[in-house]
């Protein structure tokens, strides 16, 4: 009963989100689910984007975890994008692991389950999680460059977690334009403050590819993928997990609004390591993972200089 | 019921609404322009004769190497002036949609003027601009015809600028190519 209360409210929360974005939006987007492109906010122009990412199915049981971040884009030059989120999340997680301490066959755990959480019960939470502040430098636009090159930083402060990521954006266009192949470079540190003492380190690389065409005015559609490393310690010291992502992403843009849908899947062949361990099964790593991650996030301006 | 819609919902939902009610979307109005009234902005008290062409493969190549434009050219609208200039009606490739314009080249080949006549993204209306397109006034085929070369970007609407002069750079190929020699018929 639980399960499907949440289920109709988190598709009432994304219903809503799309009736919002179709009434009133725009564009200036980024086509791919989970890459960030360089297709930055001109000079003086502010954007709203609101991005749902609902992160469902682990080991067993449940796990349903929706994500979302709220916010405002603004172009400080043409070459200079800054921007700031208010970060959520809606969990429902129950029974999802099977590698569990204790002798239980299965357990509540992973991101956000506290260690010291009854593993034999169902976590149910949601909340305003914290802010994120965003900047990225473009140094060549991919419309004038063969390769273009930028820089992205991100500070979050929450209660689940602080975290400092940073990116190296690449871009390239083909076939005038409507062929975008983008990768990003993705170094973060963390400090995750819902296990152990509120102060347990981690770090991550990722490394984003994806390809998106153009097939038909507005619409684009495309593949990306995620070649994922995560770490016990700062500075990608001891590592315990590595896990490949792929799915597909459609994007949908009018002159007055934007939307991009993007799924990505867990495939078997992932592993963990070292204290990661516990976090892996059937082939698969959990913590903040799932076998199946939807994205679904839309924008319109505000402003036009 | 332990979750809750209010704090992901509200979160998102008053930032929305706040958006949406404190600053007033504020999306520029498309630009439309028919032929008849590009052709009038072009060559003021001129007459007008539709000379369709069919574009041979090896007139795309070249066309296509020239301009590096990959949209095939398609030459069912271009118009003969009495006194022996073009407009020639194209489009390429914008941000989400096809940008139409139109392009007068007078006898000696050289660019009259250019109208953008359909233009419906977000950003970039700035390539309607006097100032942008009378850069190409005079510009003719030997001429380079590159972004941040001989014809100055518009920082903000890269891509519209990109795409027009190298359209505009194909127009002339095929003018060089196949109307010139019409003309000289």
């Amino acid at each position: 009963m639980l399960g499907e209360n949440y289920c109709i409210r988190i598709k009432l929360f994304f219903a809503i989100g799309f009736l919002m974005a179709i009434t009133n939006a725009y564009a200036g987007e980024g086509a791919f689910g989970w890459i960030y492109t360089l297709d930055l906010q001109p000079k003086g122009t502010l954007e709203f984007e609101q991005r749902l990412q609902r992160n469902r199915q682990q080991a067993t049981g449940t796990y349903d975890v929706t994500l979302s971040r709220t916010e405002l884009e603004y172009g400080l030059t043409h070459d200079i994008q800054i921007a700031g989120y208010v970060n959520s999340y809606a969990t429902n997680i129950n029974q999802n692991y099977t590698n569990c301490d204790g002798g239980r066959s299965t357990c509540t755990a992973g991101f956000p389950v506290p260690a010291s959480y009854d593993a034999a019960s169902p976590y149910q939470k949601s909340g305003i999680d914290g802010i994120s502040l965003e900047l990225i430098y473009r140094l060549t636009n991919p419309v004038t460059s063969p390769i273009g090159i930028g820089f992205y930083i991100e500070p979050t402060f929450g209660k689940l977690k602080n975290e400092l990521e940073t990116r190296l954006l690449l871009q390239s266009n083909f076939l005038d334009d409507r062929l975008v192949v983008a990768s990003n470079l993705v170094f973060a540190n963390e400090q995750l403050k819902y296990l152990g003492n509120g102060n347990t380190p981690e770090s991550m690389f990722d490394v984003l590819l994806g390809a998106s065409y153009r097939f038909a005015p507005k619409w684009f559609a495309g593949l990306e993928a995620r070649w994922h490393h995560d770490f016990g310690s700062y500075n990608l010291r001891d590592q315990t997990q590595k896990a490949f992502f792929y799915g597909p992403n459609v994007h949908y843009a009018e002159k007055e609004w934007w939307a991009t849908a993007a799924w990505r899947y867990q495939p078997k062949g992932n592993s963990c390591m070292g204290d990661g361990t516990a976090e892996c099964s059937d082939a698969r790593v959990w913590d903040s993972h799932s076998r199946n991650e939807l994205m679904f996030k839309f924008g319109f301006p505000i402003n036009h200089p | 019921m332990l979750w809750k819609l209010s704090p992901l919902g509200a979160v998102s939902g008053v930032a929305i609404g706040a958006a949406l009610v404190s600053a007033p979307i504020q999306v520029q109005a498309k630009i439309y322009v028919s032929v008849e009234q590009a052709q009038q902005l072009l060559f003021p008290s001129k007459t007008f004769t539709l000379t369709p062409f069919v574009i041979s493969e090896d007139y795309q190549e070249q066309m296509r190497k020239a301009s590096s434009v990959r949209q095939p050219f398609v030459g069912n609208r271009i118009w003969r002036t009495n006194d022996g200039g073009w407009v020639i009606v194209d489009q390429v490739v914008g941000k989400h949609e096809m940008i139409t314009y139109a392009l007068g080249i007078k006898v000696d080949g050289s660019v009259q003027g250019i109208e953008i006549m359909e233009y419906v993204e977000s950003y970039g209306y700035e390539v309607a601009d006097m100032r942008w397109r009378k850069q190409f006034e005079g510009k003719k085929t030997t001429d380079t015809l590159k972004l941040n070369a001989d014809i100055q970007n518009i920082s903000g609407a890269t891509l519209s600028c990109k795409h027009l002069t190298d359209g505009v750079k194909r127009l002339l190929v095929f003018h060089a190519l196949v109307l010139k020699n019409y003309s000289a018929k």
